[in-house]
């Protein structure tokens, strides 16, 4: 299924009147915070003034909105020795979320093999099913943009529902799923005959030319250096700038680790939570002993970039990866990922020693 | 910029330190730089987008740094004043690093933009400085550059919120913490967050739940922030690292002037003058005590 169609710019915040009035969660660019702290993040918003789509990358991801930074797994109540446990509905309400950048849109579907592997997650599929996902297509933000290296890119429409181009007063409109299609045929008097289509093709190109300048394609053998450069001299120093505080992670479209918590409520009952967790902090792998076998920084570093470029692909395929560029700008400490990459891509072509930038003794 | 690379070199050279922390350009502006042979110390720059606070890097718990051996860092005025915390705490030995003081001219908020100060790019930090030309240093490197614009927004941010009534404060707060995801990258980040063990990270018992929920985060907070009274030295790094991009800042900047008004004290850069968390005297007031 592909068809188009077009999308004025009055229409599309009538779009978003629509799915307000109807009871839909809109899910946007929003501003957040107060001057001098304002920010564009992914919002649900209650009116459409709030919408900020044409403004800069939001600063976090989607992830929040199909795996919440905390979530109640289950409840429990104790009566005597006899503990009774409430199960937690699976079942969410519809949600649009209006404006995702294709590096965005595009994460879910390569968290989703994990979440599908040993057992599905409900909870996070339950969201999934909800949600219909309405990409628009970038212009590329800025130099840590890489979206292209990892086999997306600016107008890659993967994990879209619909998707928007902008072109001459609104958007030109790619319908790729029986989702996105319902979505169009329930609100057809918002969207007119298709047109655009080359405004956007060059809308596509200039992004794309713009953002492949940044980082080449991370080739087949990246991964294979990984897999067999474990005790390489790169990670001996690779993280020295590093905090360990994680930041990357947070921001990161498609790290998904967490840690389940149980939380008492009074004395006879309490609730079950996933939080999110990190691989970059030293209670991550810490055991009840002490010891720690991820014991510093460099090792945390390396397996953050083992699992996204080996560990997963190697499982599921895919590179756990969306080439936002998140983590290179939210690193407090100047770590930067495409600039690791291509490292490791020079290393993997070639005989010679380290040379990244700095660190080895 | 050439005597801090010439000075690092010789530093290098004769053995008196093993690492140079100082700042290198990056692939998104200046950088935190670990230069461990002399003739990389031509990567060190000092301009106005060196932003990060080096001395985050002397705390021990960077243990994947300790290996390295001693360790010379460029600090500007503000950063010494957390070198000064962490001798005072005992963290770090005063003969155990080498200070390279850099006389500076104000810093802009985000080290990936460009160099120009402006009163909207400026760091709030500098508004009050009065510590441009560290004293606190073995070394003292640069030529005094002029003040910076002066950017009070956070202050006047800061005297917003007090005239608020407290249901508006509350309000406020609330929908900023509700953003808290608990990863604690402001703890992770801060000089002086050096606990070996956090009390957040502490489970038998919990004394604060790990869930971004909203006792969860107000706990961290609050813990968060009082413990940081009269011992945070405002480099904002928290609120800089913050990937929900709270203004943590504003939470430390009022209580450094709660503890300025009640026991006369700001956070300073000499070591020996103890902070009043570490200090008793008969008139403290205490009628903040419930």
């Amino acid at each position: 299924m592909r068809t188009t169609t077009y999308l004025s710019q009055t229409n599309l915040r009538g779009l978003a009147e629509d799915l307000l009035t109807a009871g839909t969660r809109v899910v946007a660019p929003a501003k957040i915070g107060r001057a001098p702290y304002q920010q564009v993040d992914y919002q649900r918003i209650a009116k459409v003034e709030e919408l900020a789509m044409d403004g800069a990358l939001p600063s976090r991801p989607l992830k929040q909105f199909f795996m919440p930074p905390t979530e109640i797994l289950l409840r429990w109540k104790q009566k005597k020795s006899d503990v009774e446990i409430e199960e937690i509905s699976t079942q969410f309400p519809a949600t649009v979320i209006l404006g995702a950048r294709p590096c965005d849109a595009a994460a879910p579907g390569i968290v989703d093999c994990v979440m599908n592997w040993d057992y599905r997650d409900e909870l996070y599929f339950g969201r999934r099913d909800a949600t219909t996902i309405i990409g628009l297509a970038c212009g590329g933000f800025d130099k840590s943009c890489f979206c292209t290296a990892v086999g997306l890119g600016p107008d890659a429409t993967a994990g879209s529902d619909l998707f928007l181009t902008p072109v001459d007063g609104g958007y030109h409109v790619d319908v790729l799923t029986e989702k996105g299609e319902s979505l169009v045929q329930a609100h057809a008097a918002r969207f007119s005959d298709s047109t655009g289509m080359d405004a956007a093709k060059r809308f596509h190109a200039d992004a794309r030319k713009k953002v492949e300048s940044n980082l080449n394609p991370v080739p087949p053998a990246v991964r294979q250096w990984l897999e067999s450069n474990f005790e390489h001299t790169l990670w001996e120093s690779i993280a020295l700038r590093c905090h360990g505080c994680g930041a990357c992670a947070s921001v990161c479209p498609t790290c998904h680790c967490f840690d389940i918590v149980d939380e008492a409520r009074g004395v006879d009952r309490g609730e079950r939570r996933r939080n999110w967790d990190t691989c970059q902090t030293s209670r991550f792998t810490v055991h009840g002993s002490g010891h720690n076998p991820r014991a510093n920084q460099n090792t945390r570093f390396r397996q953050r970039v083992t699992h996204k470029f080996a560990i997963y692909p190697k499982k599921f395929e895919k590179i756990l990866c969306s080439g936002c560029g998140r983590c290179a700008r939210a690193c407090p400490g100047g770590m930067d990922l495409p600039e690791l990459l291509a490292e490791i891509e020079r290393l993997a072509t070639s005989a010679e020693a380290p040379q990244l930038r700095g660190e080895r003794s | 910029m050439k005597a801090l690379q010439e000075l690092a070199a010789k530093l290098l050279t004769e053995k008196t330190v093993q690492i140079v922390i100082g700042y290198e350009e990056g692939p998104r502006g200046v950088r935190p730089a670990f230069i461990t042979r002399a003739e990389d110390a031509d990567r060190l720059v000092f301009d106005s987008r060196c932003v990060q606070n080096l001395a985050s890097y002397l705390s021990p718990r960077r243990n994947h740094l300790v290996p390295l051996g001693k360790k010379a860092i460029v600090v500007k005025g503000c950063d010494s004043r957390a070198v000064a915390g962490l001798i005072r705490e005992t963290q770090v030995r005063r003969e155990d690093v080498v200070l390279i003081g850099v006389r500076c001219g104000g810093v802009v908020r985000d080290p990936a933009a460009d160099t120009t100060l402006t009163p909207d790019t400026v760091a709030a930090r500098c508004a009050e400085c009065d510590i441009r030309e560290p004293k606190l240093v073995d070394h003292l490197i640069g030529d005094l550059p002029p003040a910076p614009p002066v950017n009070r927004k956070r202050d006047e941010l800061i005297a917003a919120l007090d005239a608020m009534s407290a249901e508006e404060r509350w309000a406020f707060w609330q929908a900023e913490l509700a953003r808290c995801v608990r990863c604690h990258a402001c703890r992770e980040v801060c000089p002086m967050c050096f606990c070996e063990r956090c009390i957040a990270d502490k489970s038998q018992p919990q004394w604060i739940e790990s869930s971004a929920h909203r006792q969860g985060n107000l706990s961290w907070q609050f813990s968060r922030v009082l413990h940081q009274a009269g011992r945070c030295a405002d480099c904002s790094e928290c609120e800089r690292v913050c990937p929900a991009k709270i203004p943590l800042s504003l939470l430390m900047r009022k209580t450094s002037l709660i503890v300025r008004e009640l026991f006369n004290y700001r956070v300073t850069d000499d070591p020996s003058v103890p902070a009043p968390i570490g200090a008793y005297r008969l008139d403290d007031k205490q009628e903040f005590i419930l």
